[in-house]
């Protein structure tokens, strides 16, 4: 009896040992993750959004055309950085702070640095090439970042709402104009198309042709874009997160109404007590088990 | 060298990198793959004229077809970064557009915006092209000439100019 009670501890410690051993195995793979991640996919990521934003494909000649980012797409950048800053997407002090080592500083700013370019040419591969249109999808740009700037966000509504702009954006310019203005379009977009200038004096015209090549290659860099953005860390290494994120849930629950938090604390109280009868099964599971062993 | 302190070390050296390719592009603005591909050979000093298609475009030039001898010299240096190939453009410039009673003013300050480029190209300001076929081996001289065939002069109207010869 004792025997076979000493036999059957050594294999639950050999099995926590391998247990402990195959978590550290995975903890350590999580965190070589968590740096290629920060330090060298997102910044080639946003560096190919950065890149990709500002090439057309020009209509007649297919030749190739850098458009470099306009000093609108830079404003609107500032804003949309400034949105992330404030949904917590990104917590700027954790990127940068005393705590990392100096390189890994460098590489968080240039991650962020990398950012803000690709967020400027994502914004110049949606805007309209020139004319009237350019200044309404930049006014509507500034208005509703700037609205986003005094609403009650999170994260997540951040990032949808991020992408609801770049889509909307997407399909008006590549999708509506591009086949407004398009040379080979049928006779009834060309009336469409006259008349809208007709109203308009002219004045919304100014559309360069561009290749249908130059809608794909939008789609691909906002499509980067976007990953890019779900792939970005709250702040990077996610180990030390526990206390800020605690705060940020915290500082949520006091935006919520009376009902919402009565909702939230209920919901609190309901998942902890499910957790602790958990617990307590397993407990006494465990008791019945070193019971029968001993009988 | 720790994983910690390795991956973002790599980390920066290929964002700056990377960056560095995306600034070049933006600068060079090439407009189509073989644009890109010459620009990358010249940024990476492996840029060369090609040496067919120069010799071919010589013997055009022999042959008085200075206009297809300009195209073909520019397809032998499309970057036009070659000093010889430019002195020659401007040459073939100056050929097509010298007349025995007036000179055409247009291909003339083409023939100069050429050999300007051709001076700026060469490493000590001068180039000297020792070509027998050719009557003007400094680029200086070719310069003086073609300037002086787009300025109006009283010389202009000397009867005895259309005795003059081509250089």
């Amino acid at each position: 009896m004792r025997k076979r009670r000493e036999t059957a501890g050594h294999e639950t410690r050999a099995r926590g040992d391998a247990g402990r051993g195959e978590a550290g195995r995975a903890a350590a793979r999580r965190a070589t993750n968590r740096l290629l991640t920060a330090h060298l996919l997102l910044p080639t990521i946003f560096l190919t959004v950065a890149l990709a934003g500002g090439v057309r494909v020009e209509g007649e000649t297919r030749a190739l055309v850098f458009v470099a980012p306009p000093l609108v797409a830079l404003v609107l950048a500032v804003l949309l950085l400034a949105l992330f800053a404030r949904g917590r997407l990104v917590a700027l002090p954790r990127w940068l702070s005393h705590d990392h080592a100096p390189l890994a500083n460098v590489s968080h700013a240039l991650t962020l640095v990398a950012l803000f370019f690709a967020s400027a040419q994502a914004f110049n591969s949606v805007l309209p090439g020139a004319g009237l249109f350019r200044w309404l999808f930049s006014f509507f740009f500034l208005w509703t970042l700037w609205q986003n700037l005094f609403a009650a966000t999170d994260a997540r509504r951040t990032l949808r709402s991020v992408v609801a702009l770049f889509g909307t954006a997407f399909v008006l310019t590549h999708l509506l104009l591009a086949n407004l203005y398009a040379p080979e379009a049928g006779w009834l977009r060309r009336v469409a198309g006259a008349l809208v200038e007709g109203a308009t004096q002219g004045s919304l015209g100014g559309q360069t042709t561009v290749a249908p090549a130059t809608g794909y290659l939008s789609f691909f860099t906002l499509a980067l874009y976007v990953v890019g953005l779900v792939l970005l860390p709250s702040a990077p290494g996610g180990v030390a997160d526990g206390a800020p994120r605690a705060s940020g849930v915290v500082e949520d629950y006091r935006r919520l109404s009376a009902g919402e938090r009565d909702e939230a604390r209920a919901e609190i109280l309901r998942a902890e007590l499910r957790r602790l009868e958990a617990v307590s099964l397993k407990a006494s599971e465990e008791s019945e088990t070193s019971r029968d062993d001993d009988g | 060298m720790r994983r910690e302190s390795l991956i973002p070390t790599v980390g920066i050296a290929w964002t700056l990198l990377y960056a560095a390719l995306v600034v070049w592009l933006y600068a060079t603005a090439p407009r189509t793959l073989e644009e890109l591909r010459t620009q990358a050979s010249t940024a990476v000093g492996t840029y060369a004229v090609d040496e067919a298609r120069f010799q071919s475009a010589r013997e055009l030039f022999r042959r008085e077809q200075y206009r297809a001898a300009r195209e073909e010299w520019l397809r032998a240096d499309p970057a036009r970064r070659d000093a010889r190939t430019q002195f020659y453009i401007a040459y073939a410039f100056y050929r097509e557009g010298w007349g025995r009673v007036y000179s055409d003013d247009a291909l003339f300050r083409q023939g100069v915006e050429a050999v300007d480029l051709a001076l700026e190209l060469s490493p000590d300001g001068a180039l000297t092209v020792d070509d027998p076929d050719l009557r003007i081996h400094s680029a200086a001289e070719l310069k003086a000439e073609l300037e002086q065939g787009t300025e109006t002069t009283w010389g202009d109207f000397n009867p005895a100019k259309i005795f003059r010869e081509r250089k």
